[in-house]
């Protein structure tokens, strides 16, 4: 299952994590999976690291000694940065909405299951070479207020809709490709990184369940389905 | 000035004290001020009359009463009745005076009578002066007019006398005369002798005359001096009389105004009296006797009698008019004056007159609209002087009451969340004081929760490492082995995380929004069946509560998570009540018996011990459901557990 079709380059991800056996171990793994997988003890040898080989992708440890992973974060976000997914002991959705909030493309809790971590990493790095939109904290549309961080739908009344996360992860994916003709693969792979068994048909299950969210007595047909094709986002969103 | 330390409350207050009292003085300043002293309702009694004959000469010029303010004019039959006051009768007569009318004819009454014994405003020492001023020159006028009689009747006695040895004279000179003639001619003698007897006769006849006359004349000198003398009694007896009522009137300070215009009456009567008996300007010469004796034939005529000088009566020297009374002050006495001490006033007073026609004029005291309107005036400024006051009272209140209403907010958002902006330093001492005990509490709160946020980081890490470790190294092991360590993996991790999450737990520190229940139960139902595991939801329309976010995702979870921990499954339905919304949350397990139903409640409390998980869940769902003003109760139930989870709606 890990052996995927290897792209020429292999990706570059760079592994900042003040344990060594934690550094090694997902190194090992990023290895196997097929990346390019360097590691970094602290913030300083990461800057390091950066200015001498460069990374496709940072892997970040939160809590370190020295320069902790949020400020670095912080300092990093900005004009032509690695996408970051940050790795922390604290678990919790207020920490992960931190996290994001401060720039962070992705969020996991440790421990974390290695092969999720590989599979973020992949679809963070898709997200960045595909999407229109990136890196943006809430994207407006028709309305709508997507909020990234907190995966958070406002609806155009300033009332949260909250969001399964696999409703979020296809809304995100269409906000990041909108009035593209995007077919089920495609979602499936944007949307579900997840190892579960999903199939061509819990993404129309999805994307209703959606549409049922999104739905406003007057309002214009958000996601259309494309027969025989798949779905098409109809609205630009804005930053 | 005060921006650093305030000022104690106590100072507040007096300086509210010391405005209402600011307030008063400057409403009586006002009254003093702006408006004219406060006429009196009592009046003097002369001023009564004065006003009294005014309206009496308009009934008799008009023939009908005066309409004015202030005095009711009525016309009766009958005299009025009321009490004769002494203190009146001198207003009275003097009215009756200047009316021409009889005293009985005139009546003045008073409900209340007094003699002033207020103020002196005008000096009064001028009156007296002038009384005994007066009286002196009256004195010295009689006196001067008694010397004056006096010395005409010396004066008509001497002439008297002197036409009496006149006539004397003439008689012995014809005497002679008439002997020398008989002597000298017999013949003719006779004849003129007989002559001569005849002029004898006739001059003894005007001797007779003229001592007659000059009788006469001493009789009316002395009867002119009698006069006299009477009269310089008369004014002595009145000068006294006025010297014993200044003394009178200086002795107990009782001075009657009207005193003055009687003694220059009585000085001007005696005048004209004086004036009314003196002898005529030209008196009438007695006739001259004619002597119809032959002048002719006697040698020596007979010296016709010098006829009697004419009698030169003095010019009768011009009396002096009087001087006018004093003038009263400058202008006419105000109808309300204040009252020079001794003055007789009165209240409620009737005066009346008989007319012509016989019926009677009457004056009585209106009401004084004069006083009323200044007690109306003088009210008015007192009352605003009290809203000017009740304005700037509540303004300071509010100022005062301001920074505690301040406070207390602060205080109460300080309670909610530490991490709310500092008590702002304002208002009274004391209050500043409290705000700067509060901002300390809430400073070392604040560090309190800093320090528990980094004890919890720290544990957190500490214990999510080596986890992370074991993780990694599952992965170099068989298949079978890394799903078992990855399952044991799990559960520690969420013990782990559900400790971290009670502990850290703050139900208040997140922000509240509008938020679509129903979805947020549905999202959670579709996370679970996204895993495989039962959870289902139901519930029609949209249902919009007021709350946390990640709070009530929280609260639900965690029902959820019990049920499939307990009950293998979670039915989640919503609907809303009258008041509330309600979800209940239903699973497949034992239930829970009746007595432990608030134990569960309990932290750490758990029902089966063999069940994993820290007995955390409830807990933590409780405290959240109870700070957004709901709670959660258990429910009685055909199978299995439910919980009622109620929001306000």
């Amino acid at each position: 299952m890990f052996a995927m079709t290897e792209p020429a380059q292999p990706p570059r991800v760079l592994i900042v994590d003040d344990d060594a056996d934690i550094r090694e171990g997902l190194v090992e793994v990023f290895q196997r999976a097929g990346f390019a997988a360097s590691s970094a003890a602290d913030v300083a040898a990461m800057e390091r690291s950066l200015a001498q080989k460069g990374a496709d992708l940072i892997v970040l440890d939160l809590m370190m000694p020295g320069e902790d992973g949020l400020s670095a974060c912080k300092r990093l976000s900005g004009k032509g940065r690695p996408p970051i997914i940050m790795l922390s002991a604290l678990g919790d959705d207020a920490d992960r909405i931190v996290g994001l909030e401060i720039g962070a493309d992705d969020y996991l809790p440790k421990p974390c299951n290695p092969r999720e971590l590989v599979a973020r990493a992949r679809a963070v790095l898709r997200r960045g070479r595909d999407a229109d939109i990136t890196a943006a904290e809430a994207v407006r549309f028709a309305g709508f207020r997507l909020d990234i961080a907190r995966r958070e739908l406002h609806d155009p009344d300033s009332v949260v809709i909250p969001l399964s996360a696999g409703e979020f992860r296809l809304l995100r994916a269409f906000v990041e490709r909108p009035q593209r003709v995007l077919s089920r693969e495609q979602l499936l792979d944007y949307a579900f990184d997840n190892d579960a068994d999903v199939f061509d048909r819990a993404v129309d299950v999805q994307v209703s369940r959606l549409r049922r969210k999104l739905e406003r007595p007057g309002g214009a047909e958000i996601i259309r389905t494309v027969r025989g094709e798949g779905y098409l986002f109809a609205v630009k969103p804005t930053a | 000035m005060f921006q650093t330390r305030g000022l104690p409350i106590a100072a507040y207050l007096g300086m509210l004290v010391a405005l209402a009292l600011a307030a008063a003085f400057i409403a009586v300043i006002a009254i003093v001020i702006f408006l004219p002293p406060r006429p009196p309702d009592v009046m003097r009694a002369d001023t009564v009359a004065e006003h009294f004959e005014d309206g009496y000469e308009h009934m008799i010029a008009e023939g009908r009463p005066l309409n004015e303010t202030g005095m009711v004019w009525t016309v009766r039959d009958g005299q009025p009745d009321g009490d004769d006051s002494p203190y009146m009768r001198i207003a009275q007569h003097r009215l009756a005076d200047a009316l021409e009318l009889e005293k009985d004819q005139v009546v003045m009454y008073a409900a209340h009578v007094e003699r002033s014994v207020g103020f002196v405003f005008r000096v009064q020492s001028g009156d007296l002066a002038e009384i005994a001023r007066q009286a002196e020159r009256a004195q010295r006028d009689a006196e001067r007019e008694a010397a004056r009689a006096q010395h005409e009747a010396e004066r008509l006695a001497a002439y008297a006398e002197r036409l009496n040895e006149d006539a004397e004279r003439q008689a012995e000179r014809a005497e002679a005369a008439a002997e020398r003639q008989a002597e000298a001619h017999s013949a003719a003698a006779q004849e003129l002798a007989r002559r001569m007897e005849e002029q004898a006769r006739i001059a003894e006849e005007v001797a007779r005359e003229h001592v007659l006359e000059a009788e006469e004349r001493t009789r009316e000198a002395e009867e002119r001096a009698r006069e006299a003398e009477e009269h310089m009694r008369e004014a002595e007896e009145r000068v006294e009389e006025v010297l014993r009522r200044v003394e009178e009137q200086s002795g107990d300070f009782d001075i009657d105004v009207d005193g003055d215009v009687q003694v220059e009456v009585d000085a001007a009567d005696i005048g004209r009296h004086i004036e009314m008996h003196a002898p005529p300007a030209v008196p009438a010469a007695p006739a001259p006797p004619t002597p119809d004796a032959p002048v002719a034939v006697a040698p020596t005529a007979p010296v016709a009698p010098t006829p009697p000088t004419p009698r030169s009566w003095p010019t009768p020297r011009n009396i002096p008019e009087p001087p006018d009374p004093p003038d009263p002050p400058d202008t006419p006495a105000p109808m309300f004056a204040p009252a020079p001490a001794g003055v007789v006033l009165v209240k409620g007073f009737e005066v009346g007159a008989q007319l012509p026609d016989g019926r009677w004029l009457v004056m009585s005291q209106g009401r004084n609209w004069a006083e009323i309107g200044w007690m109306f005036r003088s009210a008015l400024i007192i009352a605003g002087a009290l809203a000017a006051l009740t304005i700037l009272a509540v303004l300071f209140a509010r100022r005062l009451a301001r920074p505690i209403r301040n406070f207390s907010d602060a205080v109460q958002a300080v309670g909610v969340d530490p991490q709310s902006a500092p008590v702002r330093e304002e208002g009274p001492q004391e209050l500043r004081g409290a705000a700067r005990a509060v901002n300390t509490m809430q400073a070392r709160l604040r560090s309190l929760i800093a320090d528990r946020t980094k004890t919890l980081a720290a544990v957190a890490h500490d214990m999510r490492t080596p986890l992370m470790r074991l993780r990694l190294a599952a992965e170099n092991a068989p298949v079978e082995q890394r799903d078992r360590m990855a399952k044991e993996i799990g559960e520690v991790e969420a013990l782990v995380a559900s400790f971290i999450a009670f502990a850290r737990d703050d139900p208040a520190e997140e922000a509240r929004v509008r938020l679509d229940l129903s979805a947020l139960l549905q999202s959670i139902a579709d996370d679970h069946a996204a895993h495989n595991r039962n959870v289902t939801f139901e519930g029609g329309e949209r249902v919009i509560v007021t709350g946390q976010s990640l709070g009530l995702k929280r609260l639900f979870s965690n029902l959820v998570e019990n049920g499939l921990k307990y009950g293998g499954a979670a039915r989640i339905s919503l609907e809303r009540g009258e008041s509330a919304v309600i979800v209940d949350i239903g699973d497949d397990g034992p239930g829970i018996p009746a007595d432990r139903r608030e134990a569960v409640f309990e932290p750490f409390v758990r029902l089966q011990e063999e069940t994993r998980g820290a007995g955390l869940g409830l807990a933590a769902a409780r405290s959240i459901a109870r700070a957004h003003g709901g709670d959660i109760a258990i429910l009685d139930a055909d199978k299995g557990a439910l919980l009622r989870v109620t929001l306000p709606a």
